[in-house]
């Protein structure tokens, strides 16, 4: 990869630090970087603070028996600006919830799968090598052999089809209610699943990355005057990593919440009653849907393009500020 | 192919078969981990008394120890039986999968060409054109499409191509019809943003290569240092991107074959995973893997035929 050439690794720590600096300058004089890191802040700022600014309760609908004869589905007006669903939930609240579930999904997956173990494993196979990178990188050759889609099907039916039984029995023994608990279940089985499968391409940038520093005269230096592993991959190797290990994750971003999306869809994710823009999405998916209610659909689907476009031209612009020559005109 | 080549060939070969054990084993053990049974699926959950269910595992041989269940559906998998589906009981698997694996095999092998097709010559597009507004707005456009997820695009496109314009009809007719073409589109215009963005890398690389500048100060025409110089040396790294991306071949189009209602392996292995129908999905699974690991070994294999350092210094290491 060209990216690995990167020569600015070998700076001294307080060059690193204006260049950080500099770094997040570059990047917001770049328009698209902006918009995208501010479309971010907001689908984020909803989901955090979805129990304030949502208008109605995720499950809060009129009683059928009220219901006039067109049915509670309606399309958006002044009170539902997205409209509402089949039960007369109101979608915007629904699309807020979602978004939440999608924070906490994609949150739990990069802190366990990209931070735990692809850093970590990466750092450590990359400077230790032997043994530790032998089997590191023997594992994640053969996770990366396995079809994901097909495997995270099968973990998740396998397990779907039991969940019930789960949440009935974590409901019993602690005072979570049947719903929570259903849905707690239901999101430790998908991130389960989704975790195997989402370090690995992390853990082979930090890995090739380490390699080089390895190499350096200041980690030299380091180990000659006696600095242990720790130190040393904390204070001199750690920093020269991490650029290109957040860019690696900025790109995946989306790839890890298309993750939770798409099963949910399928409906082996989270399920109703908790909102997730999969069963949303699901809800509104089909041609005659849309021609006829498409604000089922439209809704929940344009936050979550919106969502997924932001992140991945965030990582585009980061790639160029790695690799200023890029963008240069000729 | 000189003996360096054959030998290399060979021992990325033999290494990939304990990566194929240890895929085998670990998608055998996380199936029969998980807290559901076949027996649910063909007696109708519920509707059955342990005494049925005991008797039936043992029939299928649910009930003996997993490693024993592992070892003997191995033996039986080299005799070329991969077990049965026991939703489909009267079919033999390989007669039951075979024409479901070529019919999404025939959809992305097109998707794929036209993924391609479109993609490479965008990448080169946006990669002359860079410093321009022009350049990111084309891979912006791309990318906006890339970010449209499968079952997303799926309906809008059917509402508008079929519903609203008429164009296609809703049915599946065989893979040479047709109402295959939105199907075939859908699944490959998402993926020409990273193709596109891979190639104007690549692109970006060559330009500022001595023998470009050479070709300049010559004096050719730009067309010809564009196609000669730039983009034949320009594709060679794309020879990993189209290699890997050919195992996906087989997997890749699960929402559009369930979108479209095209018997693949999509709706086959999501109707495997409910079930739970273990040997469908084992078969599935192995056959990816195999697909993907062989990808591996010929893009290895071309690499070291493109560029012997490649070779040798694997074969140091």
């Amino acid at each position: 990869m060209a990216l690995a050439e990167t020569s600015e690794l070998q700076a001294p720590a307080a060059a690193t630090e204006e260049r950080r600096w500099r770094a997040l300058r570059v990047l917001l004089r770049k328009k698209i970087a902006v918009v995208a890191m501010v479309l971010i802040a907001t689908f984020y700022f909803c989901g955090i603070f979805a129990p304030l600014i949502s208008p109605y309760g995720p499950n809060e609908a009129p009683p059928l028996s009220s219901a006039p004869a067109g049915g509670l589905l309606e399309g958006p007006t002044a009170d539902h600006w997205f409209g509402t669903d089949n039960l007369g939930r109101d979608l915007l609240s629904r699309v807020f919830y979602a978004a939440r579930t999608t924070i906490l999904f994609t949150l739990a997956v990069v802190l366990s799968g990209s931070l735990f173990l692809g850093l970590g494993l990466g750092l450590l196979a990359g400077y230790r090598g032997g043994w530790i990178d032998t089997v590191v990188m023997r594992v994640g050759e053969v996770l990366a052999g396995i079809p994901t889609l097909i495997l995270m099907l099968a973990i998740t039916a396998a397990f779907h089809t039991r969940i019930t039984d789960f949440a009935f029995s974590l409901a019993d023994n602690t005072p979570l209610s049947v719903n929570d608990a259903r849905a707690i279940v239901q999101f430790t089985v998908l991130v389960g699943a989704t975790v195997p499968f989402s370090w690995i391409g992390g853990c082979r940038i930090v890995r090739s990355q380490a390699l080089a520093i390895r190499e350096a005269a200041f980690v030299e230096a380091a180990e000659c005057m006696g600095a242990g592993t720790w130190r040393i991959l904390t204070r001199h190797i750690l920093p020269g990593v991490l650029p290109l290990f957040f860019v690696g994750v900025t790109a995946g971003m989306a790839g890890i919440a298309l993750a939770e999306v798409s099963l949910s869809f399928l409906g082996l994710g989270i399920d109703p009653p908790a909102a997730s823009f999969g069963t949303l999405i699901h809800d509104g998916a089909g041609p005659y849907v849309l021609q006829n209610n498409p604000h089922l659909l439209l809704a929940p689907a344009i936050p979550v393009v919106v969502f997924f476009l932001a992140w991945n031209l965030l990582g585009d612009a980061l790639v160029d500020l790695l690799e200023p020559r890029s963008t240069r005109a000729r | 192919m000189g003996a360096g080549l054959l030998g290399y060939t060979i021992r990325r070969l033999l290494w990939a078969i304990p990566v194929l054990f240890a895929v085998s084993i670990i998608v055998f053990y996380l199936l029969r981990l998980a807290p559901s049974d076949p027996v649910d699926a063909i007696l109708g959950r519920n509707y059955y008394t342990e005494e049925q269910a005991q008797r039936l595992r043992e029939k299928y041989g649910y009930d003996e120890p997993i490693h024993i269940q592992y070892i003997k559906y191995m033996k039986n998998l080299f005799q070329g039986d991969p077990g049965l589906s026991v939703k489909h009981r009267d079919f033999d698997l390989t007669e039951y999968l075979l024409p479901k694996i070529w019919v999404s095999t025939q959809l992305n092998f097109w998707a794929l060409l036209i993924t391609f097709t479109v993609g490479i010559p965008v990448g080169i597009y946006a990669a002359m054109a860079r410093g321009t507004f022009v350049d990111p707005l084309t891979i912006g456009s791309w990318l906006t499409l890339d970010a449209i997820p499968t079952f997303v695009l799926a309906p809008i496109v059917q509402w508008l191509f079929i519903l609203k314009f008429g164009i296609f009809g809703l049915t599946y007719e065989g893979v040479y019809s047709a109402n295959m073409l939105l199907p075939i589109l859908v699944t490959a215009l998402p993926g020409v943003a990273g193709v596109a963005r891979l190639m104007r890398a690549s692109v970006i690389g060559v330009l500022g290569e001595d023998y470009v500048r050479t070709a300049r100060a010559k004096g050719l025409r730009q067309s010809t240092i564009v196609f000669t110089h730039i983009t034949r040396n320009a594709l060679l790294p794309m020879v990993t991107v189209i290699g890997l991306s050919l195992p996906g071949i087989t997997a890749g189009s699960l929402f559009v074959e369930n979108a479209f209602g095209i018997p693949g392996i999509g709706p086959t292995a999501f109707e495997a995973a409910i079930t739970p129908d273990y040997d469908v999905m084992l078969a599935l699974v192995l056959f990816g893997s195999v697909l993907f690991v062989l990808a591996n070994v010929v893009v290895d294999v071309v690499y070291g035929f493109i560029d012997p350092r490649v070779r040798v210094g694997r074969a140091r290491g």
